[in-house]
C-alpha cells in the first residue's frame, strides 16, 4: 500500500516520526513524503494530499498539523475527499471500515509520537466493509 | 443563541443530552433528526444543519454520528461552513477562536458524556479571535458554489429510492 504524508510545521515533527515509522523494517508500506520541507500551512500540505489521493498517486494519507481539526475542515472541500480528524485507535480503524477514509489528520499539539504509531496501525490495519455504508459515502460524493 | 443539531440512528440518545443542556443554558435548539434509533444515513443530517447555517437560520451546528467524521465531512461539504471534528475541548476552543468553525463535531459514540458536555459549553463560549481572517477565508475559497444541494430537500431522492429497492446491502 501507497501511502502519502504531509504536512505543515507544526506537525513536522511528528510526520518525520510517522514517516521512519511506516518505513521500519517490516511495515511493506511504500511511502511518499509531500512535505519534505513544511508546507505554509495546513491548508497547503492537507489540499495537496487530497489532490494527490484523489488523483489515484497514492492509497491512503496522513496529514499533520497543530491540533488536526484545520487538516480535515480544509481537505474536506475538496470534491470526493473524507478526511479523518482522529485522536484515538478506535476512530482510526472505524473510519476506514465505515467512512473508508481517504486520509487521516493528527494534529502534533494533541497527539503524542507513540500514540500516533497506533493510530496508523489502526487506521491502516483494516479495510473499507462497503455493503450498507456505501450509500453514504455515494451521498457524500454527491456533495460539492 | 440558536443552535442546530443532527445526528445519525447510532447517537441519538447523545444529540438529546446535548440538546436538553443548550436549552438549560437558555438556548432556543432546532433539531433536525434523526429523532429515532432507526437506521438512517448521517449525510442528510449533516446537510440539513449545513443549510440552516449557512442560511443564517441558526447560530451554529453540532452534528454528531458515531465517530463524527462522517456527519461533520458532510456539513463542511457546505458553502460558508467549517465544520470542526474535535475530541477535546482545547481543539474545541481552538477551532472556533483561530478558525471561526460554524459547525462543531465529535464522535457520539467515542466521546463520554461529561466530555460532550464540556466540549458544546467550550466551543459555544470562545470567540474567533479576528487574528486568522486570510487562513478562514483560504479555506472557505476551496469550495466552489453549489446551489444544487442547498436548500433542497430532494436532494437525496435518488439514493433514497435506490436503498428503499434494497440495491445497498451489507
Amino acid at each position: 500500500m501507497k501511502i502519502a504524508l504531509a504536512s505543515d510545521k507544526a506537525g513536522f515533527e511528528l510526520k518525520e516520526h510517522i514517516k521512519s515509522y511506516l518505513q521500519g523494517e517490516g511495515k511493506g508500506y511504500e511511502v511518499v513524503d509531500l512535505s519534505e520541507k513544511p508546507a505554509a500551512d495546513f491548508v497547503d500540505s492537507s489540499v495537496e494530499l487530497a489532490h494527490y489521493i484523489l488523483d489515484g498517486k497514492a492509497d491512503r494519507g496522513v496529514m499533520f498539523d497543530e491540533y488536526g481539526t484545520g487538516s480535515a475542515m480544509a481537505s474536506n472541500k475538496i470534491h470526493g475527499m473524507v478526511t479523518a480528524n482522529v485522536v484515538e485507535e478506535n476512530t482510526a480503524h472505524m473510519t476506514t471500515q465505515h467512512n473508508g477514509a481517504k486520509a487521516i489528520a493528527m494534529g502534533a499539539g494533541i497527539v503524542g509520537p507513540k500514540k500516533a504509531e497506533g493510530i496508523v496501525d489502526s487506521y491502516l490495519g483494516v479495510n473499507y466493509a462497503g455493503g450498507r455504508h456505501q450509500i453514504r459515502l455515494d451521498m457524500l460524493e454527491k456533495l460539492i | 443563541m440558536i443552535i442546530a443539531l443532527g445526528n445519525d440512528h447510532i447517537v441519538t440518545s447523545v444529540k438529546m443530552q446535548i440538546s436538553d443542556m443548550l436549552k438549560a443554558m437558555g438556548n432556543e435548539v432546532i433539531d433536525v433528526g434523526t429523532y429515532d434509533n432507526t437506521r438512517t444515513h448521517y449525510p442528510i443530517y449533516g446537510l440539513r444543519v449545513a443549510n440552516l447555517v449557512r442560511d443564517g437560520k441558526a447560530d451554529y451546528g453540532v452534528v454528531l454520528c458515531g465517530t463524527g467524521v462522517g456527519i461533520s465531512t458532510a456539513a463542511d461539504k457546505n458553502k460558508g461552513v467549517r465544520a470542526a471534528l474535535v475530541n477535546d475541548t482545547t481543539t474545541a476552543k481552538y477551532a472556533k477562536e483561530h478558525l471561526n468553525a460554524n459547525v462543531i463535531s465529535f464522535g457520539g459514540a467515542v466521546v463520554g458524556e461529561h466530555l460532550a458536555e464540556d466540549i458544546v459549553k467550550t466551543y459555544l463560549a470562545a470567540d474567533y479571535k479576528g487574528e486568522d481572517d486570510d487562513l478562514v477565508a483560504k479555506i472557505d475559497a476551496l469550495e466552489p458554489d453549489n446551489p444544487e444541494q442547498h436548500d433542497n430537500p430532494h436532494f437525496y431522492d435518488h439514493e433514497m429510492k435506490l436503498w428503499n429497492e434494497g440495491y445497498y446491502h451489507d
